[in-house]
């Protein structure tokens, strides 16, 4: 490299060989990404303006027709509060464990790679596996039922209005919560390697610093570790956002197509599912689709303003 | 050097991207027919049939026959009925493809893509929907040509398939209808009024470790026998009327509500069972309703709990009633070997492969001239009076959801009010009448 400034007529050369082989190697899957990524999208915006026959394709032009339908739909906008609510509670409750999981996998200690490995397993196993399980766990005469009752703590649950039988998935109350506290559970390993990677990008001087400022364990956490976490806080916090509003599959199978019981259940990726192929109406769930699309970038890009760049440091 | 490498890698690149681009976003099906289908085209499926008759043992190929498989049983009974096929027309090839996980979400795409099986189950409850969007092949001009014989259908099983311009698009493959089974250990008599379920209910509650002696379901999937039971009903007998909000079906839901209420009846979920035929077998409760289905059921997974059949006791309407359900074989419009698929259609639905279908106990024939299989004669009787438990009307399925999401609130907010049940239902048969 240091060869190009020495002779000037041949810098120009070099760099726009390089040039052009960087953008050789970036077309094919470039062009993928602008037909398959991007070009859906519109496909999307094209399918939602028709009510869309899945056979013969477009039958009848309906402009904003499906948008009008979709704005006062009641169990849409079920849909939409239980994706909300279900990120409001759960990225938070992730984000501490997984960097709880973190903090603790960073130490040496012995077996640090094994608890490593088994704190990302869930992550890793099956869904739909993790998820049946889970329905079993939970059960009237399931697992916590049965540990609760054996430790005595069924009084503290019914002072809460919970009856010795509970169906946690089962009730409309506590399915969402339910699943909430299932996915806390299975993505917290895959955050938790995310806070590791950051954990580990902070310079041990700083903590060698603080050490001789006579910082306690907790100190240092508060003030050293936390803030200086703040890459890796913003990138967890965008991902599990996205992730959480397009929640599906674990609610799909716990409550059905129809998101069992009485619509706690149903999220918005859920609701898209259900017209497209239960009512096969392409050019609602398309409309369904557009949305959902609208409301993530949203939330991504309040973000974005709200807590600024990620900061490299 | 650096150039020919660039060259090198971006052709690389170019074949793993075709090659990859070529992968149908429809879950594939593996072995689908050559033949390319222009779903744009309009198919007559008439034109294949040759006017001057249809021989079945001259035609020759593939057919693809696809459809779920709700148990191993089930797979088991299809197999058998399938062997003989072969038999009687050596030169179809017939290739079983089940479909698992959510069959109408799987065949859904599989239409959306125009490589739809050859001949393929339709449940009754979207048949009217998938007939009216033509995603069906209509059957007339290869029963005229083949002289196939449908007469013996049971009459409330076949007229499911007809479209509304009164073609045919498919033919029952069985029928099931909800019957009672009750555990013999725990009923000596079963009831034959509501009054006596209830009666032997309340006297069995809390005994012998029985929490709730019935297994209900919050929906109409069961909840719609109990209305007619009592006399109400959703529609009116041409569909066209709502019914919901009579005296008679709003007492009726109140009744069916009332059962959960009075700790009667529970569903099978609160009890921690799957459904209720696992319910009445682990022992949880004493009646289930449900059809033929459960045979297969019990006999392999609970084969000490002792249970026989008994039809749904009498309401107030004074008449036995009960509903049944239906599947047909259908050929889609889309399909490539149609005249391969309706000589397989004439085996399944006709009296030799229905007899061995049914024969492994999951279902009851749709044909009157095919033997009742043994253990099945009160389900079987109860054909005579069984009314369609869905695809009497379009839009059934919203229905069915305002009535189970308002009655699962009801039960689960412990308020257990039928007038609210009954108002989500008017609501949602009036937008699906007014469609």
């Amino acid at each position: 490299m240091a060869a190009q400034s020495a002779s000037g007529g041949r810098a120009p050369r070099v760099d726009r060989s390089e040039a052009l082989a960087g953008y050789a190697l970036i077309a094919i899957p470039m062009l993928l990404f602008l037909v398959l990524n991007i070009g859906s999208i519109f496909y999307a915006l094209f399918i939602s303006a028709w009510d869309w026959n899945i056979r013969s394709g477009p039958e009848e032009f309906k402009g904003l027709d499906n948008f009008t339908a979709l704005l006062v739909d009641p169990i849409f906008h079920r849909a939409i509060s239980n994706s909300l609510y279900y990120a409001v509670v759960w990225v938070p409750l992730t984000m501490v464990i997984g960097l709880s999981l973190a903090v603790i996998v960073n130490q040496k200690i012995r077996g640090q790679t094994f608890f490593r490995a088994a704190f990302y397993f869930p992550a890793i196993a099956s869904s739909a596996a993790i998820t049946i399980l889970w329905i079993f766990i939970v059960a009237p005469d399931g697992l916590f039922n049965a540990v609760r009752d054996a430790m005595g703590l069924n009084p503290i649950f019914e002072f809460f209005g919970f009856d010795p039988r509970h169906n946690w998935i089962g009730n409309q109350e506590t399915a969402l919560n339910s699943i909430i506290i299932l996915n806390a559970w299975t993505t917290s390993g895959t955050f938790m390697l995310f806070y590791l990677a950051s954990l580990q990008s902070i310079p041990g001087q700083v903590y060698e610093a603080a050490a001789i400022d006579g910082a306690g364990p907790w100190s240092t956490f508060r003030h050293i570790t936390f803030p200086l976490l703040r890459p890796g806080h913003f990138f967890v916090a965008t991902v599990a956002v996205i992730g959480a509003l397009q929640l599906f599959d674990q609610a799909a199978i716990a409550g059905g197509i129809s998101g069992d019981p009485n619509n706690s259940l149903m999220t918005m990726v859920l609701y898209l599912y259900n017209a497209a192929f239960l009512q096969f109406d392409f050019g609602y769930a398309a409309a369904v689709g557009i949305v959902l699309f609208v409301i993530i970038f949203g939330a991504t890009l309040i973000q974005h303003r709200l807590f600024g760049q990620a900061p490299s440091w | 050097m650096r150039r020919l490498l660039v060259l090198a890698t971006a052709a690389m690149l170019v074949a793993v991207a075709c090659g990859g681009a070529n992968t149908s976003p429809s879950p594939d099906t593996s072995a689908a027919p050559p033949a390319s289908v222009d779903p744009g085209a309009s198919i007559d499926p008439g034109a294949s049939a040759t006017a001057s008759g249809f021989d079945p043992t001259a035609i020759s190929g593939t057919a693809q026959l696809s459809g779920w498989r709700s148990s191993p049983e089930e797979g088991e009974a299809l197999t058998q009925a399938l062997l003989g096929f072969p038999t009687e027309y050596p030169n179809i090839a017939v290739d079983y493809k089940p479909i698992a996980g959510d069959y109408r979400a799987v065949m859904i795409t599989k239409i959306a893509s125009g490589e739809v099986p050859d001949l393929f189950y339709v449940n009754a409850e979207y048949a009217g929907d998938w007939i009216e969007e033509g995603f069906l092949a209509p059957l007339d001009d290869y029963i005229a040509a083949s002289g196939f014989d449908t007469s013996q259908f049971f009459d409330g099983y076949a007229s499911t398939f007809k479209g509304k311009d009164g073609k045919t698009y498919g033919f029952p493959k069985d029928g099931n209808t909800i019957g009672m089974a009750y555990n013999t250990a725990l009923v000596s008599t079963p009831p034959t009024t509501m009054d006596e379920l209830l009666a032997q209910a309340t006297a069995l509650k809390g005994t012998e470790g029985i929490d709730t002696p019935i297994c209900l379901n919050p929906g109409l999937d069961r909840g719609l026998a109990f209305l007619y039971a009592q006399g109400g009903s959703i529609v009116s007998e041409d569909g066209a009327t709502e019914q919901i909000s009579t005296p008679e079906s709003a007492a009726a839901v109140q009744f069916y509500m009332d059962l959960f209420k009075d700790g009667l009846g529970k569903t099978a979920g609160d009890m921690g069972s799957g459904w209720c035929g696992e319910a009445l077998g682990k022992g949880q409760v004493a009646f289930a309703f449900e059809g033929g289905w459960l045979d297969p059921f019990m006999t392999s997974t609970f084969p000490d709990t002792k249970y026989a059949w008994a039809q749904i006791p009498t309401g107030s309407s004074g008449s036995p009633v009960t509903i049944s359900y239906t599947v047909s074989y259908s050929i889609g419009a889309d399909s490539v070997n149609k005249d391969q698929a309706f000589v397989l259609l004439t085996y399944l639905a006709g009296p030799t492969g229905m007899e061995k279908w049914t024969a492994g106990g999951v279902a009851l024939p749709s044909r009157k001239d095919v033997p009742i299989p043994a253990g099945k004669d009160v389900l079987a009787a109860s054909s005579e009076f069984a009314r369609p438990g869905s695809g009497f009307m379009t839009g059934y399925v919203d229905v069915q959801k305002a009535f189970q999401d308002t009655f699962i609130a009801q039960i689960q907010a412990g308020t257990f009010d039928g007038a609210a049940v009954v108002a989500a239902t008017k609501t949602a048969v009036d937008a699906a009448l007014s469609q």
